[in-house]
């Protein structure tokens, strides 16, 4: 019995492990059917807010009818962290999907471990596409030995946040716009300590932040580099020929970061700051905590954004104002470069499904699929206005691209858009606020984002990122010294600046270096 | 035993036990597929804790590199730290969360007022099913620097307000009794159950002889669920390396780092550059020392107290 009992028990485990890498194999490749070919796509949802597109959504039989294509789409997280853990998994298990969107530093690692296919000739067969998405700088973005490994759209409009400051605390402080990193300060001063929305209570703050980084804004994460520009060490990376290198490695980046403390030793600074979220800290400036934030065009000014601000302070505003200016004169909201969003495809994709995703791409930049992908149906998502796709007159405004049920129809959008002139035009409309009857536009404010000072380092996101440890050494150390933990002198720096040198700091550097000037990237 | 195997028909099978007891075994049929699918056939893909995995290559085409990813691991510049905030948060979470799950389930089962026991069990159960993204917010509007309902208290009595989230200090404190808020409900549900099983006639008698609560607490109550605590303090003993990497993910920063940063937390900043193998070691290395710990406590228990796992 025992005997038959444990057979049994080594029957059920042997096929069971016979049949896990069935399991764990990726999909067959069915691009031999002959019906139509099957695509998977992982894409980035345009809001991620909405749901996915509806199963019945026009874009799938269109799709299907015209190109034969049976898509199946799949939404990526919404953070870029659970996003690369997820490619990453799925890597891992050999169970990429045939299009997938994926970070550079993951698909560097993709494309060094041969899991993604070289689609150089793709671009010839998709020669609308190519024009308007595809230019020399996104080639280049995806090129590593002469071989272009993905499929680069333009991401995030560039210079797209700035300086915002309350003009209603202003006048009500008889203050003006400051300029300097000290009027800068003497204003934040002000709106903490002078009570600048004039309820009697003590509880709002000069400047408003929270930790934002990525690998070409390290160490306290673009929210604070304005004053690290102000200095003249906005960003992870210094890409001048002249003064190439890491700029926590710099004499000026101990100045700016003295600085930032003492904005924190005054108290000007939300002390909420260290532990907001993005959500917290977009709740907080609409609650009238601060006077004085970065913040991007959108999040600031598009009409759902900007709603519960207006409510709340119907006499209240923001204006743009320059970065502040440093000791020497350096100003800058903070780095821009060139952003791209990477399709991969898999490596072991059939030629046949190469060409349906490469013909899938060019129909998507074609005029029906860039207006259906972009705004949905004319007449039932949105109607024309000069040209430009317009949420007003739809017959029902729930529908319209604008509305909760519109919105999730527009979910590829990104995979059409390039920035260009109808896109912004109609994303960011001019309306009149609900409470107050302000005129606004998001459009208006980008362009005024655009036009101040900022710091080029094109190429800086393809900069080798520092290793865990290292990364951990840097973001902690920053906070610590801002947080009073380690104390901030120049000794204490230099000490800080060598040890970090040991833990392979400088060695990080270098490695930039090899990569910045292999691809041209310094000016 | 002779005479009772004779007994047994020559033609009863494995399958007529099976079809007898039909029931029972389909119960065991789903964990059973469960433990093969999800713990058992995962252990053929542990070994490449030691090679340099390579996702087209696969598991078995794998090249053997020894014990690197172990030595990564060892070598980090903050192995100890992360060893250290990993075992003091699991043994603080220990000396924490369970005595104060058998206090609550004590008292809920010494409670004579219906109503205010199942009030009590469902709002000390609810913290359990929030996800630690709606716990974090709601740690924010209590204990924030600049606004939190904490915070303000303390200002209000004339002190100065404390950054707790961000503050080497006070995290780990956060840490540990957000982390008893949150499943000090849930953990009581096993010492209630223990404590139903108590013979009633024992408190009776002990109140006829005039024992107080203190006493029936101390002198039944505790001999009687003394198992029980052994079984949960030996499964946790089990986990010790594993500390809620939700919660560490959610709460912790930069600034904290230094007692916020975990085995896990590091071996997720890990996965995200694509180490699976090493990830697969620091594993492996958890589930080596969770066995050893289990195995030794076990023994100590049984030693000690008569009582033990197995």
């Amino acid at each position: 019995m025992k005997k038959r009992l444990f057979t049994v028990l080594v029957v059920l485990l042997l096929t069971a492990a016979l049949a896990a890498p069935v399991f764990a194999q990726s999909a067959a490749d069915s691009g031999k059917a002959s019906g139509p070919i099957d695509i998977e796509l992982w894409y980035g949802a345009a809001m991620t807010e909405a749901g996915p597109p509806p199963s019945d959504w026009v874009g799938y039989s269109v799709i299907k009818d015209k190109l034969n294509i049976n898509l199946k789409l799949t939404a990526l997280p919404s953070s870029e962290a659970d996003q690369d853990v997820k490619i990453s998994a799925a890597s891992a298990g050999d169970n990429l999907p045939d299009l997938f969107m994926v970070r550079r530093e993951v698909w560097l690692r993709l494309v060094e471990q041969g899991l993604v296919a070289p689609v150089d000739d793709m671009y010839a067969k998709m020669p609308t596409r190519t024009s308007v998405q595809y230019d020399e700088d996104s080639r280049a973005f995806t090129t590593i030995d002469g071989v272009s490994y993905g499929l680069a759209s333009p991401g995030s409009i560039q210079k797209n946040e700035g300086v915002l400051i309350r003009k209603d605390w202003l006048d009500k402080l008889g203050l003006s716009v400051p300029k300097t990193t000290e009027e800068f300060m003497a204003v934040m001063k002000a709106f903490t300590f002078n009570d600048p929305d004039g309820n009697g209570k003590n509880d709002t703050y000069g400047y408003g932040a929270f930790l934002e980084l990525n690998n070409y804004e390290e160490g306290l994460g673009r929210r604070l580099d304005p004053w690290f520009g102000a200095f003249g060490v906005p960003g992870t990376w210094n890409l001048t020929k002249a003064d190439f290198g890491l700029n926590v490695r710099k004499p000026a980046y101990f100045d700016a970061l003295s600085f930032v403390k003492s904005m924190v030793d005054a108290g000007v600074i939300d002390p909420n700051w260290l532990s907001y979220k993005k959500d917290d800290f977009r709740a907080a400036w609409k609650q009238g905590r601060f006077g004085i934030m970065r913040e991007q065009n959108a999040a600031y000014a598009a009409t759902s954004n900007y709603a519960p601000f207006d409510k709340n302070f119907p006499d209240g505003g923001f204006v743009v104002a320059d970065p502040p200016m440093g000791p020497n004169g350096d100003a800058a909201v903070g780095v821009y470069t060139r952003a791209f969003r990477i399709y991969a495809l898999r490596d072991t994709i059939s030629a046949e499904k190469k060409d349906a995703i490469a013909r899938l791409l060019e129909w998507m930049s074609s005029d029906e699929g860039y207006f259906l992908i972009g705004w949905g149906v004319e007449g039932v998502n949105y109607t024309l206005k000069d040209g430009i796709p317009v949420a007003d007159g739809v017959p029902d405004p729930e529908y319209a691209f604008t509305g909760p049920k519109g919105q999730p129809v527009t979910q590829l959008r990104n995979l059409v858009f390039y920035n260009g002139k109808v896109e912004l035009s109609s994303r960011y409309p001019t309306y009149v606020t609900a409470t107050s009857g302000k005129t606004m536009s998001a459009l208006d404010v980008l362009r005024d984002f655009q036009s101040r000072s900022w710091v080029p380092t094109i190429g800086a996101d393809t900069l080798p990122p520092p290793g865990t440890d290292l990364k951990r050494f840097y973001e902690q150390s920053v906070a610590e010294f801002i947080t009073g933990r380690r104390v901030l002198n120049r000794a204490n720096w230099s000490s800080w600046v060598a040890e970090f040198d040991k833990l392979g700091g400088k060695a990080w550097e270098d490695a930039g270096r090899e990569v910045a000037v292999k691809n041209g990237l310094l000016r | 035993m002779k005479p009772e195997k004779r007994l047994i028909p020559a033609t009863s099978t494995l399958w007529r036990e099976i079809k007898r007891h039909r029931a029972i075994y389909l119960l065991l049929l789903i964990p059973m597929v469960y433990f093969i699918v999800f713990k058992y056939i995962p252990i053929w893909n542990g070994q490449i804790a030691f090679k340099k995995f390579m996702p087209r290559q696969g598991v078995v085409g794998s090249p053997w590199i020894g014990f690197a990813n172990f030595s990564e691991f060892f070598n980090s510049f903050y192995f100890w730290e992360l060893l250290r905030n990993t075992l003091m948060y699991s043994v603080g979470k220990l000396l924490i969360s369970v005595p104060l799950s058998i206090i609550l389930a004590i008292n809920l089962y010494e409670c004579r007022l219906p109503f205010l026991r199942k009030t009590v069990q469902t709002l000390t159960y609810l913290p359990h099913f929030l996800s630690w993204v709606i716990m974090y917010g709601i740690l924010l509007v209590l204990l924030a620097p600049g606004d939190g309902l904490i915070n303000d208290i303390i200002k209000f009595f004339g002190g100065r307000g404390i950054d707790f989230l961000t503050n080497v200090r006070t995290f780990p404190w956060v840490v540990l009794f957000s982390d008893a808020w949150k499943e000090m409900g849930w953990g009581a549900i096993i010492f209630i159950a223990a404590l139903m099983g108590v013979d009633p006639t024992l408190f009776e008698a002990a109140m006829v002889e005039g024992a107080n609560s203190w006493q029936r607490v101390r002198y039944i109550t505790m001999p009687s669920i003394q198992p029980v605590i052994i079984l949960v303090v030996l499964l946790r003993l089990g986990k010790i390396l594993s500390v809620g990497f939700n919660q560490m993910y959610m709460l912790y920063s930069p600034s904290v780092y230094s007692v916020g940063d975990i085995i896990d937390t590091w071996v997720f900043r890990g996965l995200q550059e694509g180490k699976f193998a090493l990830a697969t070691a620091v594993g492996l290395f958890k589930g080596v020392m969770g066995l050893v710990l289990v195995i030794i406590s076990n023994r100590m228990a049984k030693r000690i107290s008569g009582s033990s796992l197995y």
